[in-house]
């Protein structure tokens, strides 16, 4: 058998038990290496590159010997699943390097780690000042978790005790002219809906290369001529503005009438309504 | 010239309206809390919308030449 019938097969078959590996072994591998992952990796792969070019040796060999490295990876994710040190002594623990605004000298050496590098670590997250920091952790896979100190923190609707609505993630409903099926099910709609709504922005289903419905059911389009305005949908800052307006029409009734009994029952309304619209503003205000 | 009753009248058009909104929305939603907090205040306007439609019913018995 020529030499270069041998490195094609010998690379399907390497492709394919490798792709079969990486499924087994699952999205860890990726996003979250710890060292011994790493390795393991890098020597799985050098094997089937080794194996595939090496023609002087049994391919079978190479095969056996990536099997084994793919299963110890696997048998060590599943032991660490399960026992809470065997997971600390291979994927190693984080090390506290700010502790109540205070640098840990000491850890920080322990991990060989420079006070250039761990500001340079913080400064990958925006923070300039050691001060400002509360707490910091290097994690077992090299990046550094900060906490700020309280007042230094963002300021989130919570700290303005201000009232937020909840929100569904938007549906893809359209993408690249065509009806997804699935999605405009669980966004609780129907192909007519989807239609008229269409017909409302007077667009055609061929025009649109991304739609999405968000959690009050308003569709928002993408459309392939980008010269052409879509208009965004403004159904609920116009109704929250025809609330105030009729709230504001109420107060002046109430004022104008000389009857006590509508007075009165304008000047209840009146303060009906602004209940109403302090209740709604978070939901209309878009 | 407007008078009273005609901007009562407009004033309770213009609730309807709001009234239709909201129980549109409160269909569209899909979020539970969103579609309660519109199903309430429905009713709220619903009430409100009552409250009016006497007052224009007494307004036309007053002056009756602007009953349309």
């Amino acid at each position: 058998m020529p030499s270069w019938i041998d490195i094609i097969i010998r690379s399907f078959v390497f492709l394919a038990l490798l792709l079969f590996m990486t499924k087994i072994l699952g999205k860890k591998q990726i996003s979250e290496l710890s060292f011994f992952e790493y390795v393991s990796g890098i020597t799985i792969g050098s094997i089937a590159g080794e194996a595939i070019t090496g023609l002087e040796k049994n391919m079978f060999q190479g095969m056996a010997a990536i099997i084994i490295f793919s299963l110890a990876t696997l048998f060590a994710d599943i032991l660490a699943l399960k026992s809470k040190s065997f997971r600390d002594f291979i994927e190693g623990r984080g090390t506290i390097l700010i502790k109540d605004g205070k640098v840990l000298e000491e850890n920080l050496k322990k991990e060989k780690y420079t006070i250039d590098e761990l500001s340079a670590l913080l400064r990958q997250k925006d923070i300039y000042r050691v001060a400002d920091v509360e707490f910091a952790v290097l994690e077992p896979r090299g990046n550094l978790s900060a906490l700020l100190k309280r007042e230094n923190r963002p300021l989130t609707p919570k700290d303005l005790q201000m009232k937020v609505p909840a929100e569904k993630e938007p549906q893809t409903v359209i993408m690249d002219g065509s009806i997804l099926d699935e999605a405009l099910r669980s966004s609780g709609k129907s192909r007519g809906w989807l239609e008229t709504e269409l017909e409302k922005l007077e667009l055609t289903l061929n025009n649109v290369f991304i739609g999405q419905v968000d959690s009050y059911g308003e569709l928002t389009v993408d459309i392939y001529d980008d010269k052409l305005q879509v208009p965004s949908p403004t159904q609920r800052p116009l109704l929250l503005a025809s609330l105030k307006k009729t709230q504001a029409d109420l107060e002046i009734f109430s004022l104008e009438t000389q009857d006590e009994k509508s007075k009165a029952m304008y000047e209840k309304n009146a303060k009906l309504l602004q209940e109403t619209i302090d209740k709604l503003a978070p939901y209309l205000s878009s | 010239m407007m008078t009273i009753a005609t901007s009562v009248k407009q004033c309770l058009a213009n609730i309807k309206g709001i009234e239709a909104q909201l129980s549109s929305l409160a269909l569209n939603s899909n979020d539970k809390g969103a579609q309660e907090v519109f199903h309430d205040t429905m009713i709220t306007i619903a009430s409100v919308k009552k409250d009016l439609q006497s007052r224009v019913l007494e307004l036309e018995r007053l002056e009756p030449q602007y009953k349309g």
